[in-house]
């Protein structure tokens, strides 16, 4: 027991003045909503990364790996900005649409010819839908060629590939809006495609047209998926794929064992702790730490092959959002989306074509309409769904084309290609009655 | 934080006096939760396909047999039918397409689509292109009111007409 004298309470704060607190206001408003200043040394870099609610999805650090452009293209931040994009315009396009048969084509008109931007707006949400949907399916192809599907990530795929169907399907009811004579085509031929499906098809069918032919009831049910659904359901994916990206150890890069052998057996080196999976013991009490999965902690002599990600990533991120919104602004001045003559339910136009992603699925359409339009797609889906549980050979992760994935990547290569010629095929060399004709 | 794992210490005890009531109660639960949420799905579903639609009825009347003289062919594109009149015989044959629902124009040699190409003799069997089955011919029948009543909710069998 000693005697220790009370801590001195702090002598009490001056009272500040009102006029003193007018005039630091604005510093005092700018640090209660920024906790750090700008970062100048590599704690505040953590902190900066920490502290906001817009950078703390960040990692603090992220391998260098991450940043190298000709390893990620950029693609999947690409499909993310381009998919704010859309956001941001669509909800603009909605304070002037009506989905009505009677209506819609009207306010088309009215889009191009008496709202400020109206056109401009069109063309961003028309040509950012058709640039996500080609990023995505690259972004798909650089994940498969670079090996990154496999363990840990796995599930990351399957989300990515939830994804991309998500992806086409928002784009595919978009489509129909406008209401003119593209739209309503290339609807009533998707939606017979449905109809195929055993079972369930013809319900399937009705319930996603609300009646026996596309109508006022089809437009209503595609503008509440457009609008509504299929945004919420696409957002909540893409906050799973990158939340699934930290939890599964940052993006793909080639394993460490791989760069530096030399360390990890020079003898009198540190212990490199690396904890591969955690076995909970039910009587040992556990730090937070503990039970997170993955390399943690780094000592020794073992270089740091990371980077902070204030400011290296988000240089990186500002780089490729301004890119993106660069080429859809500039296409967008430069190329109108297209709008054709209003519904005409009596007169298809021939040959009735669906968008263009859709074209190599209509080309097999028209060699047989269930193998075509469900049987090979669905065999597909199948085949990329369950792709990382089938090729589970460790090698070969982290770079483009790694010769110990010749098969795989052959394999998916032929699926690709597969998929452009037909999509070619239907695009341009398909005339009146799907017959074959030559664009030149 | 650190973080406890370890059960209460009284869990023991518990787990061998009311272990079975507990798993069971816990199985209950979990059907319980599980069964509401398939159901609420299920539910959404009898929801969103409706009773009734706004579109055009699936019965309509046509007008008098005289509109249609012997031996023409008339489409009526807004029902989606072709008329046939052979003598005193009269059919409506679909003139959608049963490959996907295209509306199909009259040729030469019987029905053509547009769309992929298939084409049809003049009762509607497949004679090329993708379609899987023949048109189907719906139910003609003749009103009180002396009009031409057609039913497509009701095929009929191909080649067979009503005498009018």
């Amino acid at each position: 027991m000693s005697a220790a004298t009370p801590p001195k309470p702090a002598p009490p704060a001056p009272k500040p003045s009102l006029v003193g607190s007018l005039l630091s206001l604005p510093s005092n408003v700018w640090s209660s909503i920024f906790r750090n200043p700008l970062p100048g040394n590599d704690v505040e870099r953590s902190a900066t990364s920490f502290t906001n609610f817009f950078l703390h999805i960040h990692p603090v650090k992220v391998h260098e790996n991450t940043l190298r452009p000709l390893y990620t293209l950029g693609l999947g931040l690409m499909s993310f900005f381009l998919f704010v994009i859309l956001v941001v315009t669509g909800i603009l396009l909605m304070f002037y649409y009506v989905p009505s048969t009677t209506q819609a084509y009207d306010r088309m008109l009215d889009l191009r010819g008496s709202v400020a931007f109206g056109t401009f707006l069109r063309n961003m949400h028309r040509w950012g839908a058709h640039g996500m949907v080609a990023i995505v399916f690259l972004h798909m192809c650089r994940v498969f060629f670079t090996g990154s599907y496999k363990k840990p990530r796995e599930f990351n795929w399957v989300i990515g590939v939830l994804l991309l169907l998500v992806t086409l399907f928002l784009s595919f009811t978009g489509y129909l809006l406008p209401w003119d004579q593209l739209a309503f085509w290339a609807i009533t031929v998707g939606a017979a495609i449905a109809g195929y499906a055993p079972v369930v098809g013809k319900d399937m069918q009705f319930l996603l047209l609300g009646d026996a032919n596309v109508g006022q009831e089809a437009l209503l049910r595609f503008y509440v998926l457009h609008v509504a659904v299929l945004p919420a359901v696409l957002t909540l994916l893409i906050a799973i794929h990158f939340w699934r990206i930290r939890k599964d150890g940052g993006l793909s890069r080639p394993a460490e064992s791989e760069v530096q052998p030399e360390i990890l057996s020079a003898p009198g080196a540190d212990v490199v702790v690396t904890v591969k999976a955690v076995q909970l013991e039910p009587k040992k009490t556990y730090g937070l730490q503990g039970l997170v999965r993955g390399p943690l902690i780094k000592t020794g002599n073992v270089p740091d092959r990371s980077v902070f990600s204030w400011p290296n990533l988000l240089v990186a991120e500002l780089f490729t959002f301004i890119l993106t919104l660069s080429v859809i602004l500039v296409v967008s001045l430069l190329f109108d989306a297209p709008l054709e003559e209003p519904v005409n339910v009596m007169h298809p136009p021939n040959p009735a074509k669906a968008p263009w992603y859709f074209l190599g699925l209509q080309e097999m359409v028209s060699y047989s309409a269930f193998w075509g339009g469900i049987g090979i797609p669905t065999l597909f889906v199948i085949g990329l769904l369950i792709a990382p549980y089938l090729d589970r050979a460790p090698g070969g992760v982290g770079k483009w084309f790694a010769r110990e994935r010749l098969l795989a990547n052959t394999t998916f290569l032929t699926f690709v290609v597969v998929n452009v010629i037909l999509v070619i095929i239907g695009t341009l060399f398909r005339g009146p009655n799907w017959a074959f004709v030559t664009p030149w | 934080m650190p973080v406890n794992l370890r059960r209460s210490s009284g869990a023991n005890t518990e787990q061998r006096e009311g272990g079975h009531r507990r798993a069971f109660l816990g199985w209950l639960t979990s059907v319980g939760l599980f069964g509401s949420a398939v159901l609420s799905a299920f539910s959404n579903f009898v929801f969103i396909k409706p009773r009734a639609t706004y579109g055009a009825p699936q019965r309509f009347s046509i007008g008098k047999p005289e509109d249609f003289p012997a031996g023409t062919r008339i489409a009526i594109e807004s029902r989606r039918i072709c008329v046939v009149r052979e003598g005193e015989k009269l059919a409506a044959i679909s003139t959608t397409c049963t490959h996907l629902g295209c509306i199909i124009g009259i040729s030469d040699t019987g029905f053509a689509c547009p769309c992929h190409g298939s084409r049809f003799d003049q009762d509607g069997n497949v004679t090329g292109g993708p379609a899987p089955r023949p048109l189907p011919w719906y139910k003609v029948s003749l009103a009180p009111n002396g009009e031409v009543e057609v039913d497509k909710d009701v095929e009929i069998e191909p080649g067979s007409y009503l005498n009018v």
